[in-house]
């Protein structure tokens, strides 16, 4: 039987301030970094895709057909990466969707950007010249409103969490993991800021995957420690914690494995168009992991430090834990000892 | 649960899934207009592939100028909000990951993945949508008018050559006897039945007894129409107030009448002249249903909160809908006014069906019949009705195909990956777990068939990051084995035999499953039902992957448990 990190007992929490100052220091950086890059790039703090922002349509045509790979690489040799290609009708009509270009305005951009495209094309292939036939601005794909629409279902979806967890657990394990799903959005939206990693719907999709991985990862080590928590042990919640999260230890080093493994070859062979989707789900195998540990278990250790709990009197095991430990904590704070 | 039904509904949704998975002709059968049954059979190829793969078709959409002027500075603002309500059309459409968006001041662009039915995305994108109630004439206005219109027509030259052999026929025998004639077929097709709804009879719209005494005044009243004149020799009495009926060889003169300024200006004031949807076989022509109705609405489809296609029995397809609360107080007031009246559903300046009467006060339920109109036809109508009127009349200015936006060398690499991706995850599987990790991996391949299928089911699209996304789901599917197999490891560690470490171990490992998955769910649910376009793709994936894995990795995994314990009777050791 191959068996990793098996029957361990390391004091996890005990380095939950130095997590907390690295954590803090890291949304900080992020949250400078974004300023920074609005200052830099005309109030555009994120690197937004052609689907949010909008931008030029180009529409080409050719006197005989044009191989798709070659267009595309003029493209981009023109200083227009990102674009969309696509051909339009047949081989020789071409849909050229480009990004818009920082420091042109917009109905001036769409003339220049044709006709830059159609000199490159020209040195490209010099037998099959090209003409613009069209060049408008074109509007983003998701508008304000969906925009608003997405950010409104996320937060709903948060309280539905929070609903959850407080019927089936208690609402402090609630709170605690909905907070922790809030420090992974702002780690990722910082991790977004350093790396400067366009935001397209995908990298959308991957932040929502990142969210809900972080949360089964919090209810894993939290059920554990609901578990442990009938048993009828003299433990503080501090020590239940760490109990819980070694014991969930084997399963969390294998599952972070698989989906990091699954990451990395995304992000190492799928080539440019995964990439930022890869990045974001790499991270986010890492924070959904810290945050599980050092945001919902010390939120959790907080909350039951200011608010403890009236054991109920089915639950003798827990009531003795509590008591015992409210009898050794209440005069310090949570962590100093 | 015995290991036969075990077995059986593991093979049987493989089965169902096998069957989603391959292209196939889907046939509706469903009642025309004319009241012949038709079959319409259409191609539906599963997992279609996204724009960015495979492409698709193009639609370009402009205000359509012909239907009403518009300022050249307001058409900015109006293909604005017209957007909007084109975007969730095509949402409702399907989770399909379409494009949508303006292009220049003038128009909206729409891609759809692949060419599937190009009729219907156009006709989907040009209704208008633009409901109305309005109550019928009952004043006989239009029949005072005639002779002023005739005379109209004949001072501007307009005056066209008419069949006239449905007037003389008419004229001889009539228009009562005509009636009376048909009274068995056109008596028992035009009555609009009530439409009995469990606890909501009497407020339920629309509809009526055939009030008798009314039609035959109607009737009565029908032979004063003068015959003779360009405009009234065309019309034929119906029998309900404010209609007439037009021979269909004739609608064309009769549009190029109304389409007349100043003939348009002759008509009653206060009232409009519309064509319906209604025809009717009488004597062996067809006839169109025409209208006068008050021009003010009592309610228009602003009010509109819901609308749903449905089959009944009596009325074939409708769409119900439901009006806001707002709506309905006000509808309540209106009705309340008109009991006894006939009113008329307008779409898009054409009557639907035939007006019902007011029987008493109708509040904020109501149904459209869709007269012989198939589901598919309803299930559209419903959409557009949900989705809102559009604030302008749009046209199909362009069709074209798109080729894929990714290069065949991304498509080829992002494939690649995800192969090296699973591959990946199946060795780890099977390095820690062994034989364990061998059963995991089997209900890992049914697990990526079942997404497969209810994806295909969900009629979603393949895209790039989809397909990304859907490898990464495998590596977080492969948890809840994980857990279950940690859980047996540490029963097995506290000296229990096989059989009960595997029964505890799957015991054990069950809540903390539920709860994880559960609370995904309900985020991926409450993301379907609030959120638009991507987001709520995202969640439909997010779901079908979720159940999946839940099923796989506990029933399934199960079953193979319990299959090799039977096998290997009296097995000391398991390989985890």
């Amino acid at each position: 039987m191959l068996r990793i990190l098996h029957d361990t007992n390391f004091d996890f929490i005990k380095h939950w301030k130095t997590a907390a100052i690295g954590t803090v220091a890291f949304i900080a950086l992020g949250l400078v970094l974004l300023v920074v890059h609005a200052a830099r790039h005309n109030g555009n703090a994120l690197n937004q895709s052609i689907e949010f922002t909008g931008g030029t349509v180009v529409q080409l045509q050719f006197q005989q057909d044009a191989p798709t790979d070659v267009v595309r690489s003029a493209v981009d040799a023109a200083g227009f990466s990102g674009s969309e290609v696509t051909t339009f009708g047949d081989v020789r009509n071409y849909l050229i969707k480009v990004p818009p270009v920082e420091g042109m305005a917009a109905a001036a951009n769409a003339d220049s950007v044709g006709a830059h495209i159609v000199n490159v094309l020209k040195q490209r292939v010099p037998g099959n010249p090209a003409r613009v036939e069209q060049a408008q601005s074109v509007g983003p794909r998701v508008g304000a409103e969906l925009k608003t629409k997405a950010i409104t279902a996320i937060l709903l979806s948060f309280l539905v969490t929070l609903i959850y967890l407080a019927i089936r657990f208690e609402w402090r394990f609630g709170v605690a993991a909905t907070i922790a799903t809030a420090h992974d959005i702002l780690t990722t939206m910082a991790f977004l800021a350093m790396m400067r990693l366009e935001i397209s719907l995908t990298v959308v999709a991957a932040i929502l995957t990142v969210i809900g991985y972080s949360l089964n990862d919090t209810i894993i080590i939290f059920d554990r420690v609901r578990e442990n928590l009938k048993k009828q042990r003299k433990e503080t919640l501090r020590e239940v914690l760490n109990r819980s999260i070694n014991e969930t230890l084997p399963r969390s080093v294998l599952t972070h494995a698989t989906v990091f493994a699954a990451t990395l070859s995304l992000l190492v062979f799928a080539g440019e168009v995964i990439r930022p989707f890869s990045w974001i789900m790499a991270f986010g195998v890492f924070t959904g992991t810290f945050s599980s540990i050092y945001v919902a278990g010390a939120i959790l250790l907080y909350i039951e430090h200011r608010w403890p709990r009236t054991p109920a009197p089915h639950e003798k095991g827990t009531a003795r834990a509590l008591a015992e430990e409210r009898r050794r904590e209440r005069p310090a704070p949570v962590g100093t000892r | 649960m015995p290991l036969k039904y075990r077995i059986l509904i593991i093979v049987g949704l493989c089965l169902a899934s096998i069957y989603l998975l391959f292209p196939r002709d889907v046939t509706t059968r469903y009642r025309g207009a004319d009241g012949v049954l038709r079959v319409d059979t259409s191609r539906h190829v599963p997992l279609r592939r996204g724009l960015d793969l495979q492409g698709g078709m193009y639609l370009a959409l402009e205000v359509d100028d012909s239907k009403q002027a518009i300022a050249p500075a307001d058409k900015k603002e109006a293909i604005n909000r017209a957007l909007k309500t084109v975007r969730s059309r095509i949402d409702g459409f399907g989770v399909s990951e379409p494009v949508v968006q303006t292009q220049g001041d003038d128009r909206i662009v729409v891609q759809l993945p692949g060419i599937q039915d190009r009729e219907r995305a156009e006709r989907l994108m040009q209704d208008q949508a633009f409901l109305q109630f309005k109550i019928t004439d009952k004043t006989q206005a239009l029949e005072r008018a005639l002779p002023k219109l005739d005379q109209v027509i004949k001072q501007r030259g307009l005056s066209r050559k008419v069949d006239t052999t449905s007037k003389g026929q008419a004229a001889t025998k009539g228009l009562q006897g005509l009636l009376t004639q048909a009274d068995t077929g056109l008596r028992g097709k035009l009555s609009p039945a009530t439409p009995a709804k469990k606890g909501d009879t009497s407020k339920k719209v629309v509809a009526a007894k055939k009030d008798t005494a009314k039609s035959d005044t109607a009737n009565a009243d029908s032979l004063k129409l003068q015959a003779g004149g360009a405009f009234s020799s065309l019309l034929q009495q119906g029998d309900t107030p404010g209609g007439f009926f037009v021979a269909s060889e004739n609608v064309p003169t009769l549009d190029a009448y109304l389409a007349d300024s100043v003939v348009h200006a002759a008509l009653p004031p206060g009232k409009e002249f519309l064509p319906g949807t209604d025809s009717q076989n009488l004597g062996g022509k067809v006839y169109k249903a025409y209208y006068l109705v008050d021009a003010k609405p009592i309610i228009t489809g602003d009010y509109l909160k819901d609308a749903r296609p449905n089959q009944q029995a009596l009325e074939g397809t409708v769409v119900e809908f439901t009006l806001s609360n707002e709506g309905g107080r006000r509808f309540r007031n209106e009705t309340g006014k008109h009991i006894g009246d006939y009113m008329a559903i307008i779409l898009d300046d054409r009557v639907q069906g035939r007006p019902p009467v007011i029987q008493s006060a109708i509040s904020t339920r109501g149904q459209i019949t869709m007269g012989g109109k198939s589901l598919a036809d309803a299930q559209d109508l419903a959409l557009v009705l949900r989705a809102g009127a559009l604030p302008v009349p749009l046209r199909v200015a362009e069709v074209r195909s798109i080729g894929p936006s990714l290069g065949q060398d991304s498509i080829n690499k992002g494939l690649r990956a995800s192969l090296i991706a699973v591959a990946l995850v199946v060795i780890i599987m099977l390095v820690y777990y062994r034989f364990s990790g061998f059963l995991a991996v089997a209900a890992l391949a049914l697990y990526v068939l079942y997404t497969l299928a209810a994806l295909a089911g969900f009629d979603a699209v393949l895209t790039l990051p989809g397909i990304a996304g859907f490898v990464l789901s495998i590596g977080i599917a492969v948890d809840a084995n994980v857990l279950i197999f940690e859980r047996i490891r540490e029963e097995l560690a506290r000296g229990k035999t096989v059989r009960t470490a595997i029964d505890e171990g799957f015991r054990h490992a069950m809540p903390a499953i539920v709860d994880s998955n559960v609370s995904t769910i309900l985020t991926a649910a409450v993301l379907y039902q609030y959120g638009t376009g991507p987001v709520k793709g995202f969640a439909v994936t997010l779901i079908a992957g979720i159940a999946a894995s839940l099923f796989t990795s506990i029933f399934v995994v199960r079953t193979f448990y319990i299959i090799w314990l039977n096998r290997s009777r009296g097995a000391q050791a398991l390989s985890i």
